[in-house]
């Protein structure tokens, strides 16, 4: 086996190991998680979200997977399973705002017109910025198909949407986001 | 600039065509080259999102969540249920060998964390083997000396077979440690001697109940 | 209802020569509990509803019997204070549950179709039949079981355990002796020892969980063709051979490898530190098992 992979192997056992120590309430071990996790965990909610609930919404991630720890079955990596807790938070946010469905336009160019809503003065935006602002269906589908991997029907179970919609709200945003590709 | 394809070209990228549509498709890239372009501009597009680094918060958020998890307060095993498929993880196996049947239970307390500071680092493998096995060593050496005291009550030629099981036990965990502390972080390794132990145990257990019970 | 058989009504039908010769109507449904410290137990069944007891017992010997509620309780005592040794030999109704408890005591059980529960020290237990719950302890002797179904709990301690023709859910274990089930139909199956082999031929049911752990002996198993199996095997010294292709679409970690057989729905898990594992056919473990039934004989002749 080479060192990669045996690496990866012997990195995927302690967090496992972790996993079940902070299961039975071992807060260091949950520590050593937070750590290793946090990140992934803060770029995927202030993606789907924007940066300003990023950080809130981040703890109550953690928090809610303290809670549940205990039915996490070590069936796949912690990190996956951390990761679909983590969407479901995003999303349940989402109902709590009384966003309706019909957030999903199919206009032309959602970034048309609009300028970087924060932080960049000039007119141009990096491929992050340009993300954050597009309208919030095209986003989430965008960073839940294309940057976490998740496939349409997934999505549209997960968004309450037909795969159809997904695969359109996806489209849209590539195109939107093309002219920001080298910045 | 916009035809009848466009709209259809992310799922080309994507590999969801159906045969007759892709290629149908590919027979007008081959004829078209904004097509052709917005194929290439949508495949950046996916290769700099998968490219996306995470980065990490501005504001150390571990303290909120230490207060709400309650963090640095002791735990009651017995009010958190937990179970896990085999291939079982260390301190479940521990957890589950000192619960069952009531003997040497023993909280496992969560070390104090300091709020603000340098996280605790993850303790090195040989140490964390050391901390379960000591807690479980303990077990045993209770039990033992219950089955100590209670063996009179049981006739010579049983507890010699008693004894004869806990020799090959015995020996079974000498061998699963050693080969432990040559490969400390091996799951597979760890659980044996947790399986091993946990045998010893119940063996310890059962034989107290049949001195016990030979009154 | 507390009705007690006089000991007396059994003192008289005992002949000089310390048997006891009696049958004892019981209620439909009725239970029986036998405790003998020492010599055998040994039941068959008949369709009436009656319990037939034969027991030898010596003259210092004595049974006494006592129907509490619904079970019948036999009791193996000595006029004297010294267990004496009593042989027993009951026929019961088919479907009567038994508890059977001794300590020198060889336990054998036969046609029996209700739940058997039989405990011993130093003897060793042998049953044929029993459904619903069935679980079996001895320390030093060998634990038979054969056309059971239901819960199964079988173990011994210094002693092998042997199980053929099995449905149901079953544990069984031992530290010096090896584990070996044949002909079973279950999803679940657990099966370990310290100082022994563990074999395995039966069905894998999709769902099912099955689990074989020796420390020092070999694990064979049988694998039908068309299981849909997750297997992960591990040894830390030992070999791992399959008769079989087994699919490289699998993890591997240093001691401990992990393989999809087709849909990976029943989980199974063959652990061996110092022992081989060995991986077959139905057809092949069945040859090899007729072939191991000749030398048998031939070591008896």
């Amino acid at each position: 086996m080479n060192d990669k992979v045996l690496e990866d192997t012997l990195a995927a056992d302690s967090i496992g190991a972790d996993a079940a120590l902070a299961a039975s309430g071992d807060a260091s071990a949950f520590e050593r998680l937070y750590r290793t996790h946090v990140n992934r965990i803060h770029s995927l909610v202030r993606r789907m979200l924007d940066a300003d609930e990023a950080d809130d919404l981040t703890q109550d991630v953690f928090v809610r997977a303290w809670e549940k720890l205990s039915t996490f079955r070590g069936e796949s990596a912690f990190g996956t399973w951390l990761h679909r807790l983590a969407v479901n938070v995003v999303l349940g946010r989402r109902k709590t705002l009384g966003v309706e469905r019909g957030r999903f336009q199919t206009g032309e160019d959602p970034l048309e017109g609009v300028s970087a809503k924060r932080h960049t003065p000039e007119l141009s935006m990096d491929f992050e910025e340009a993300l954050a602002n597009l309208p919030d269906g095209a986003r989430q589908v965008f960073v839940l198909h294309d940057v976490e991997g998740y496939r349409h029907e997934e999505i549209g179970r997960m968004l309450g949407i037909v795969p159809g919609t997904s695969k359109s709200q996806l489209h849209h945003a590539r195109m939107a986001l093309r002219r920001y590709l080298d910045r | 600039m916009n035809d009848q394809w466009t709209d259809r070209l992310s799922e080309y990228v994507d590999d969801e065509l159906a045969n007759g549509e892709r290629t149908a498709l590919e027979a007008h890239l081959a004829t078209c080259a904004a097509c052709r372009a917005t194929v290439e501009d949508l495949r950046k597009v996916v290769a700099r999102a998968r490219a996306l680094d995470d980065s990490a918060p501005k504001a150390n958020l571990w303290p909120g969540v230490a207060k709400r998890i309650g963090a640095g307060k002791v735990v009651d095993i017995r009010s958190r249920r937990f179970s896990f498929n085999v291939p079982q993880l260390i301190a479940a196996s521990i957890a589950l060998m000192l619960l069952s049947g009531g003997g040497a239970w023993l909280a496992l307390k969560p070390p104090q964390i300091a709020s603000d500071g340098p996280f605790t680092p993850a303790p090195s493998q040989g140490q964390l083997q050391a901390t379960w096995t000591g807690k479980t060593d303990a077990a045993i050496a209770d039990l033992q000396n219950v089955f100590d005291r209670n063996k009179s009550r049981l006739d010579t030629s049983t507890v010699r077979v008693v004894q004869q099981a806990f020799t090959t036990i015995d020996r079974a965990i000498a061998e699963a440690r050693t080969a432990l502390q040559a490969d400390p972080s091996d799951a597979y390794l760890n659980l044996h001697l947790a399986d091993t132990m946990r045998r010893k145990l119940e063996l310890l257990r059962r034989v107290n109940a049949l001195a016990t019970a030979q009154s | 209802m507390l009705t007690m058989l006089t000991a007396a009504v059994l003192a008289s039908l005992a002949p000089v020569q310390g048997e006891t010769d009696t049958t004892i109507a019981v209620p439909a449904g009725a239970s029986l509990s036998v405790n003998n410290f020492g010599g055998a137990i040994v039941v068959h069944a008949w369709t009436q509803n009656r319990v037939k007891i034969h027991a030898e017992h010596g003259s210092r010997g004595a049974i006494e019997a006592s129907l509490v509620g619904n079970t019948l309780i036999l009791k193996a005592s000595s006029r004297h204070g010294a267990p004496s040794v009593v042989d027993f030999d009951i026929t019961v109704p088919q479907t009567m549950a038994l508890t059977l408890s001794g300590t020198y005591t060889e336990i054998e059980v036969d046609g029996v179709r209700g739940a058997i529960t039989a405990e011993t020290v130093d003897g060793s237990i042998d049953v044929r039949g029993g459904s619903g719950i069935v679980t079996l302890h001895s320390v030093q002797g060998s634990v038979t079981l054969a056309d059971a179904t239901g819960r199964i709990e079988v173990n011994s301690i210094n002693e092998d355990v042997e199980l053929s023709n099995i449905s149901g859910q079953i544990n069984a274990e031992t530290t010096n002796g090896s584990v070996s089930l044949w002909g079973i139909k279950s999803a679940s199956v657990e099966a370990t020892t310290i100082n022994g082999d563990v074999e395995y031929e039966g069905t894998i049911t999709d769902g099912g969980t099955y689990t074989f752990n020796s420390h020092n002996g070999d694990i064979k198993i049988s694998v039908p063709e068309n299981a849909n199996v997750t297997l992960t095997v591990a040894t830390a010294n030992g070999d791992i051979d399959a008769s079989f292709q087994l699919p490289f679409r699998g993890t591997r970690e240093k001691h401990r490898y992990t393989f999809k057989l087709g849909s990976g729905s029943a989980r199974m898990e063959a652990e061996s530190f110092q022992g081989d594992i060995e991986l077959r056919r139905p057809s092949e473990m069945q040859m090899h098992h007729k072939d191991k039934d000749k030398d048998k004989e031939h070591e008896e002749n």
